[in-house]
């Protein structure tokens, strides 16, 4: 059995991982919301990186969200409608695999929607886009064994941009991590495994490069 | 000495900020702003230039020159910008408009990318040849003066991107990209970096502060914004409750014909309490600021307009909690009960001040996290990361590093 484990985390892929990272500087979007109402019309006009960037920036950003809300627009609900049941019901709205901000957009809505509560803010939400900004980290996994290591010891930021990035934008079906091990290696289990995070709910970055490991460590070495 | 920051950074950050740096590799750079020294911009800049030279960029940094007439203008339109009211000399826009003839004849602009500070240098737009030119503004433009707006709108509007150090100072009148970029601290410079006990208490001594006793301290120019009479009240309303020190510890800068009459004004208000220190220090000061913010049990920024207030970033970094204004960039450094608190008059500020000076298990617990808040979102590797990225992406690459197509140029990578 461990033979062979080693001979598959040994095994040469067909194409090397290639690690990238990348970061968001953000940009004001050009919109404010005071109400509920206008909450929802920024959500409708912004563009899919505006979404991508309150919803899971959070993640692997450095700005400030408490742990118990998942998102921008949550806090804003919070601390500003004074709304704690709608806030709880946006933060945990759901980014798992195969959803894209797209999705995402929609169910922001509807629950909004579904949830309406009067009042005006004080302090306005401000909608901020970002524009990816994408570099090669010069490291890649040429086995299994070796995309293990490097993601226990890559920046997050590369983490974030393979799993979450690539995929919630629409670029890829899957995140990266599944797509290379399903196509390099067949291993259907594992990629599913993955794929069945999700990366919405997380506020420590580092909590879910544990929880990748531990998915990977629970499906090969079961 | 870049290299330096990897002990707080770490090395991945800072490989990124290389990688990231590769893609301006031949790329010419210029800063203008309006002042050599003294304020926020000056000391970013006079940080930020040589790491952006020692990443290999071709870096300069110029500064306008003006007569005592049109930084009395430009400071007539700071206030305003931020007040929403104006006080404008006579003439004033054809003294703004003067200057900047005179300074875009004098000044080479012949570079790849611009970095125009604030609104005194903006009208430099008028001289571009080439290149492409960024607007960074520093302070609070969400509420200007109209007519103040409306002038430089016109020379605004010439650019190619703008920067603002808060979503808060967002317009919603620009087209082009409003960039946010907070401003930051420097964790090695004399005024941040760590000194020892001595050197905190022999500095607190020369300046007739007791450092046993406990110190109330704010740091800012003797300027309006700053609610210098706001934070004398608040003291006194301490000081009914505990025997508790203030120190004021402003600095001239030769942009701010204004600065002398506020500390006349601040003097008068103080009266004779010798608990009271109004410090002008020369705009050198780096270590002594450094001893005054850590030899202080509460630091203050009780603003009532406020550009971003670095001051709150080099307190938190001491491990200091801070008492601050709620305006401009505060919040986003005074987060309520986690690193500070924000405050909307003395009376709050009194308030906050005793609960400290009273407790020290949460002047700690409020400290430890704001030196980690900073140490994530507000040191001057972020912001040179962030001049690096927007650079790049005025000169239309949007991806960067050794693989070197931009993401612009792949169509798989076009946002929807």
């Amino acid at each position: 059995m461990q033979k062979e484990i080693k001979e598959l985390l040994d095994k040469p892929a067909r194409t090397p991982f290639r690690f990238k990272a990348a970061y968001y500087p953000p940009k004001y979007a050009g919109i404010k919301a005071y109400t509920v109402d206008e909450l929802i019309e920024g959500i409708k006009r912004v563009d899919g990186l505006s979404i991508f960037y309150h919803i899971f920036h959070p993640l692997f950003s450095s700005h400030v969200v408490p742990e118990d809300m998942h998102n921008d627009f949550a806090l804003w609900i919070r601390d500003e409608l004074h709304n704690l049941e709608l806030a709880q019901l946006i933060s945990d709205v759901e980014g798992k695999e195969p959803r894209t901000v797209e999705d995402v957009r929609a169910d922001l809505i509807k629950i909004l929607n579904e949830n309406k509560v009067s009042g005006r803010a004080t302090k306005p939400f401000y909608f901020i886009s970002c524009t990816p900004v994408v570099y090669d980290t010069n490291k890649e996994a040429k086995t299994l064994g070796e995309l293990i290591d490097t993601i226990a010891t890559i920046t997050v930021r590369s983490i974030a941009y393979h799993f979450i990035f690539k995929r919630v934008m629409g670029y890829t079906a899957k995140n990266d991590f599944s797509l290379w091990i399903e196509e390099n290696y067949g291993l259907k289990e594992l990629s599913n495994a993955l794929s069945s995070i999700d990366p919405q709910t997380y506020t420590d970055e580092e909590k879910l490069r544990e929880d990748l490991l531990r998915k990977i460590e629970e499906v090969i070495f079961k | 000495m870049i290299e330096k920051y990897s002990e707080i950074i770490g090395e991945q950050e800072l490989d990124s900020i290389f990688k990231i740096a590769e893609k301006l590799k031949g790329v010419s750079v210029l800063h203008v702003n309006s002042t050599p020294s003294g304020g926020g911009v000056a000391e970013i800049l006079s940080r930020l230039v040589p790491l952006m030279r020692e990443l290999g960029i071709q870096t300069d940094w110029k500064v306008i020159r003006g007569d005592m007439e049109f930084f009395t203008v430009t400071k007539s339109f700071h206030n305003s910008l931020q007040n929403g009211y104006g006080d404008l000399p006579k003439g004033a826009f054809e003294i703004y408009n003067k200057w900047q003839e005179i300074n875009g004849n004098e000044i080479d602009l012949d570079y790849d990318v611009i970095f125009i500070h604030d609104p005194q240098p903006a009208g430099l737009i008028k001289f571009k040849k080439k290149g492409k030119w960024i607007w960074r503004c520093h302070i609070d433009i969400s509420n200007p003066y109209e007519p103040v707006w409306r002038f430089l709108k016109q020379y605004i509007d010439q650019y190619d991107s703008i920067i603002i150090s808060s979503p808060v100072f967002g317009r919603d009148d620009l087209s082009k990209p409003q960039y946010i970029v907070p401003p930051s601290i420097d964790p090695l410079s004399i005024k941040n970096r760590h000194i020892p006990e001595i050197t905190v208490r022999r500095i607190l001594y020369r300046y007739d502060v007791d450092p046993d006793r406990p110190i109330i301290t704010q740091v800012s120019r003797f300027d309006r914004a700053k609610d210098p009479l706001g934070v004398i009240k608040a003291y006194k309303l301490v000081k009914k409750h505990a025997d508790v020190q203030l120190v004021y510890v402003g600095s001239p800068a030769s942009d701010d014909p204004e600065g002398e009459i506020v500390y006349k004004e601040t003097v008068a208000a103080a009266g004779d309490d010798k608990d009271i220190k109004l410090l002008m220090l020369p705009p050198n000061s780096d270590l002594e600021i450094n001893a005054f913010q850590r030899g202080a049990t509460v630091v203050m920024q009780k603003s009532i307009k406020e550009g971003f207030g670095l001051t709150v970033s080099e307190a938190l970094w001491k491990e200091k909690p801070v008492i601050g204004g709620n305006t401009g960039g505060i919040p986003l450094q005074v987060i309520n009960n986690v690193t500070g608190y924000l405050v909307n008059t003395p009376e709050e500020a009194a308030h906050y001040t005793l609960y400290l000076l009273r407790n020290e298990k949460v002047r700690r617990e409020l400290g430890r996290n704001g030196r980690e808040h900073v140490k994530k979102n507000f040191l001057i590797t972020r912001e040179l990361r962030d001049y690096l990225m927007i650079a790049s992406l005025a000169l239309g690459g949007s991806s960067v590093g050794t693989s070197g197509d931009p993401i612009s140029s792949n169509p798989e990578w076009v946002p929807r």
